[in-house]
């Protein structure tokens, strides 16, 4: 690998028209149908489901496979021209524009499950296999994969921005559940890293620098994934409080005893309105909620539901609402998952972005608290929502598009809610990423640290043509 | 690399070796560093020629102790300047020479790095400095309720700075998790003498996942100055169960078995029929004496949990032909079945006059087929062959045994190791599953790594420390060696530190 010893090329990388007219070309020529530059197909690869950003690829590939992925690179490093690779466009911070034009990546048709290993509790995906996918062809095999973001994401994608989810608090985030990869780097070579046993001292970690990378380091192209056996006992309940204060405190008392809960997620009033309404769900106030869902056996979840229903006693919850009947908890997690569109549904036309804060168990209770303060204060609607056991949670800001003063409110809550989590030992993204929109929240927060970033991506990407302009701020 | 290896137990030079630092270095971290606090005289510095790798020996040109996080900057600082290499060192109790000094550098010992800043309850993290040992923060925790749950053997010797550095598991790590997974953040510095935090406070850190590659990094990006390690409840209660077979590839099926069947064991571990043996004669633990191997599993939880899990477990041997199973009825009877486990190095040292230490991981569901093989291998080299390891992750210590003295053992015990190591990356496992590669295993991760992913390693190390002084000619092999396997030489039975719990 030669080019890592080149001097980096730190400037924003504006490919010649000539050399990217040259590639467009010679894509087409190899992939056919495969590689495809209308501008419609182009648009769609140039923003997730957050906001429109700026930043249309030249041309949209999809590759079949490993070796087809590192050609397409490799092509892409001798002419300099950005590559950003693509699952299904989940991402909330703009992760797969492209800021610089360049080849979009597209990996969903890599959708294979390549194995699963029942006995080591691991498997092997392409990038492009879904997580429900993922899991309706586990069916059967008593074993399931945990992370769940509330989208449809790729696996690629969601170990590619180190994706959470509802029961994080149980089985960690892609950081603990990847166990190793298969990656394409900047000059185009296959690598893998990690691989099929449980611990390894052998090297630097690279499977978790490349998690949570965005594309910025190299393209994943396989992952090796943890998978745990479907417990034999789930149950899932239901708890509203009087006050939000009193249930951020049920949740800050539960993490403090231990209490193995697999799921427990905080709807503020407004979400838990706005959720009744998307989701029909029946029997329920417009009131600080907490879903919980417990994992173990018969008598172990009983015992985590007996120690919860304490808890909230003590801050004045409701009754719990059980749902043991597995259509029932599907419904009421499917209300859960679908919190950002019932959120979008409460004024259709308005735009929505979501705001990604985490901090330390023990400050929960004064930011979210302050976060809600303030966020009434603006008078925008801005429900909250979050998987509050690891102290993330989300709100989704309403806000018209056209009203500039509307949108600089929004604007200024989002960067309050990112400077206070960040004042009280937290982050601007629990699990988000970074992408282009907070950049300068990452600054803020990482100091010296970031400066290391900026040499690790120069030592792996010299000619900076790895999703350009994303991640960390060169 | 092998120039400096001294043969066990070979008599120490007698001349005094006079410092070679460059005197206006020397002059510099004198104006830095209290004189008790800066040492060249060879009588001063042998203390620190080896760590738990005796095989490796080299006297440092000095050695520095700085007492706080300024000192160290400074001492980096103008090691760096001046182009002198430095070698970070906690207790010393690596096996794979991560510790080793550089015969041209400074070796900085963090011995005086050793408060516990604090604890918090509420949060369930402690704040502590490097120097502080792995048991200090489970014994300061556990007025709170609360433990620290890595454990390496030697635990109450080894530093969490180390433990970081080596990315250290321990028995209880299949439930648990190693030490990257039980560390919220780090303070560190870097060769150039500049401070960088590694991770936060909050469970996920935006940005590339540093914290990650500071784990396991074998002193080679940072030196370590301050750690917040994550608190775990102490668990209600705990109960081991002690099985044995007639057949060692039952035994590894039994352990596959066991984790298939959804359960998470605190502990998982297998013995072979020479260990159980040797350990018998040295602890009186009452393993029995005609299996061919036993396995310990612990779980722990509220009571409820503990019953579930273990009325499982027993099901699953039972089902897997277990000859016998035996369950602690109380806490005395689990430390009981605990110690023979925990004495099993010191105990094969007592039956044989060498032996070598293989540390390699491989998939679980590989265990049987590769016990089985090992066996084969054992008799193909002629040479007596005890297992002892932590079989739920799949992590094996091959202990071959030879004798030194006798023609070509030593020659064919090195064979067999690295056939053994052979075999565990054949099977898709890895050259180490926690000792690191150090000085030790250099050779092998060109077996196990591409040119390219050795090239993506060696990135990263010029992005921490571009003129690779930090700990240099360990952990990343260059590209161009690749030679022979080199594994942890224990010479009569004499380990440094013998009082140590190992492995």
């Amino acid at each position: 690998m030669p080019a890592m010893n080149a001097p980096a090329d730190l400037h924003p990388p504006r490919p010649d028209a000539r050399e990217v007219a040259d590639l467009v070309t010679r894509l087409t020529a190899d992939y056919g149908e495969r590689a495809l530059t209308s501008r419609a197909v182009r648009d769609q690869h140039s923003h997730g489901e957050g906001l429109a950003d700026a930043g249309l690829p030249d041309v949209v590939v999809f590759p079949h496979n490993d070796d087809e992925v590192a050609a397409i690179v490799r092509l892409c490093h001798a002419a300099r021209v950005p590559v950003i690779a693509f699952g299904v466009g989940t991402s909330l911070e703009g992760h797969v524009a492209a800021l610089y034009g360049g080849v979009s990546v597209d990996l969903s048709q890599m959708n294979r499950v390549l194995e699963v290993n029942a006995e080591d509790l691991d498997c092997r995906v392409q990038a492009g296999v879904l997580r429900e996918q993922l899991n309706a062809e586990l069916k059967g095999t008593g074993l399931f994969f945990p992370i769940d973001p509330g989208a449809n994401a790729t696996i690629g994608g969601m170990a590619a921005t180190r994706a959470s989810g509802t029961n994080a608090v149980r089985y960690g985030t892609m950081r603990e559940n990847v166990l190793g990869l298969t990656v394409v780097t900047a000059d185009g070579r296959i690598i893998r890293t990690g691989g099929r046993a449980r611990k390894s001292s052998a090297g630097y970690d690279l499977t978790r620098l490349f998690v949570g990378a965005e594309g910025t380091l190299g393209i994943i192209t396989e992952i090796q994934l943890r998978l745990y056996g479907v417990p034999e006992a789930i149950s899932a309940g239901v708890c509203q409080f009087a006050t939000l204060e009193g249930a951020v405190q049920t949740v800050i008392l539960a993490m403090q005893h231990g209490i193995p809960v697999a799921r427990i997620e905080l709807l503020d009033d407004v979400q838990m309105d706005a959720c009744i309404r998307y989701s029909k769900l029946e029997g329920f106030e417009a009131k600080a909620t907490l879903f919980f869902e417990f994992h173990g056996s018969d008598a172990g979840v009983a015992e985590q539901a007996a120690q919860m229903q304490a808890i909230t006693a003590e801050f004045g919850g409701s009754a719990f609402e059980w749902a043991t009947k597995p259509e029932d908890r599907t419904r009421l997690w499917k209300a859960r998952h679908a919190a950002y569109y019932a959120a979008k549904a409460m004024s259709p036309g308005k735009d929505v972005f979501a705001t990604d804060a985490c901090v330390p168990i023990s400050r929960l209770a004064d930011c979210v608290l302050e976060t809600k303060a303030d966020a009434d204060a603006t008078g925008l609607v801005a429900p909250i929502v979050g998987h509050v056991g690891d102290g993330n949670f989300h709100l989704c800001v309403l806000f018209d598009p056209d009203d500039p003063g509307e949108r600089a409110r929004a604007e200024g809550l989002a960067r309050r809610i990112s400077l206070r989590a960040i004042a009280m030992g937290g982050t601007c993204t629990g699990e988000h990423g970074i992408g282009v929109h907070k950049l300068e929240a990452l600054v803020a927060e990482h100091g010296e640290a970031v400066d290391l970033m900026r040499t690790i991506k120069r030592a792996l990407d010299p000619r900076n043509i790895m999703n350009p302009g994303k991640t960390v701020p060169l | 690399m092998w120039n400096n290896r001294l043969s066990g137990g070979s008599a120490a030079p007698t001349i005094a070796i006079y410092s070679m630092l460059d005197p206006a270095v020397h002059s510099e971290l004198a104006s830095i560093l209290p004189a008790s606090a800066l040492l060249t005289s060879a009588e001063e510095t042998r203390p620190y020629e080896c760590d738990g790798l005796t095989m490796y020996r080299e006297l440092p040109a000095a050695v520095a102790i700085p007492e706080n996080e300024a000192q160290l900057v400074e001492v980096l600082r103008r090691c760096h300047g001046a182009g002198v290499p430095v070698v970070a060192r906690g207790a010393g109790t690596s096996l794979s020479g991560g510790a080793l000094p550089d015969k041209r550098g400074v070796l900085v010992a963090m011995a005086k790095f050793r408060n516990i800043v604090a604890i918090d309850p509420l949060a369930q993290t402690a704040v502590v400095q490097p120097g502080v040992t792995n048991l200090a923060i489970s014994v300061a925790a556990a007025p709170f309720g609360l433990y620290y749950a890595p454990d390496p053997s030697s635990q109450i010797a080894c530093t969490i700075g180390g433990n970081v550095g080596e990315n250290a598991g321990g028995v209880h790590c299949l439930k648990y998790g190693l030490t990257v997974h039980n560390v919220r953040r780090v303070r560190g510095v870097l060769i150039t003498g500049e401070i960088v935090e590694f991770g936060g406070d909050s469970l996920d850190s935006p940005g590339y996942d540093l914290l990650a590659l500071v784990h396991g990094s074998e002193g080679l990006l940072a030196v370590t100055t301050e750690v917040t390690v994550k608190l775990t409840p102490k668990p209600q209660t705990a109960q081991v169960a002690l099985a044995a077979f007639d057949d060692i590839g039952a035994a590894g099926a039994a352990v596959a078995a066991v984790i298939a069947a959804g359960i998470v064991p605190a502990g998982l571990e297998l013995m072979d029929r020479k260990a159980t043996r040797a350990v018998e004669e040295f602890v009186h633990a009452g393993y029995p004496l005609d299996a061919a191997a036993v396995l310990l599993v612990e779980t722990d939880g509220t009571p409820e949990e503990v019953a579930t899990d273990m009325a499982e477990i027993t099901r699953v041997f039972a089902a897997t032909g277990a000859t016998g199973i035996r369950v602690s009825k109380d806490e005395r009877e689990r430390l009981l079945l605990w110690s023979g486990r925990k004495a099993a190095f010191p105990a094969i040292g007592r039956i044989t006059p060498d032996y070598y230490c293989i540390d390699g991981t491989i998939p679980r569901r590989a265990l049987a087929q590769v016990l089985l093989r090992i066996e084969e291998l054992s008799e193909e080299y002629k040479l007596r062959c005890a297992n002892v390891f932590h079989a739920g992750d799949g992590n094996l210590h091959p202990l071959i045994l030879y004798d030194a003295n006798v023609a070509d053992e030593s020659k064919r015990a090195e064979a067999f190791g690295a056939a053994i190591l052979e075999l565990c990356i054949e099977v898709g496992g890895t050259i180490t599953g926690e000792h690191g590669v150090g000085v030790e295993k250099l050779p092998q991760m060109c077996v196990q790594f591409r040119p390219a992913e050795l090239e993506c390693f060696l990135a990263v190390k010029a992005a921490f420390d571009a003129k690779a002084l930090l700990n240099p000619g360990k952990g990343v092999p260059t590209l161009s060696r690749c030679a022979e396997f080199g594994k942890m030489h224990v010479h009569h039975g004499k380990l440094p530190h013998p009082e140590l719990p190992r492995f």
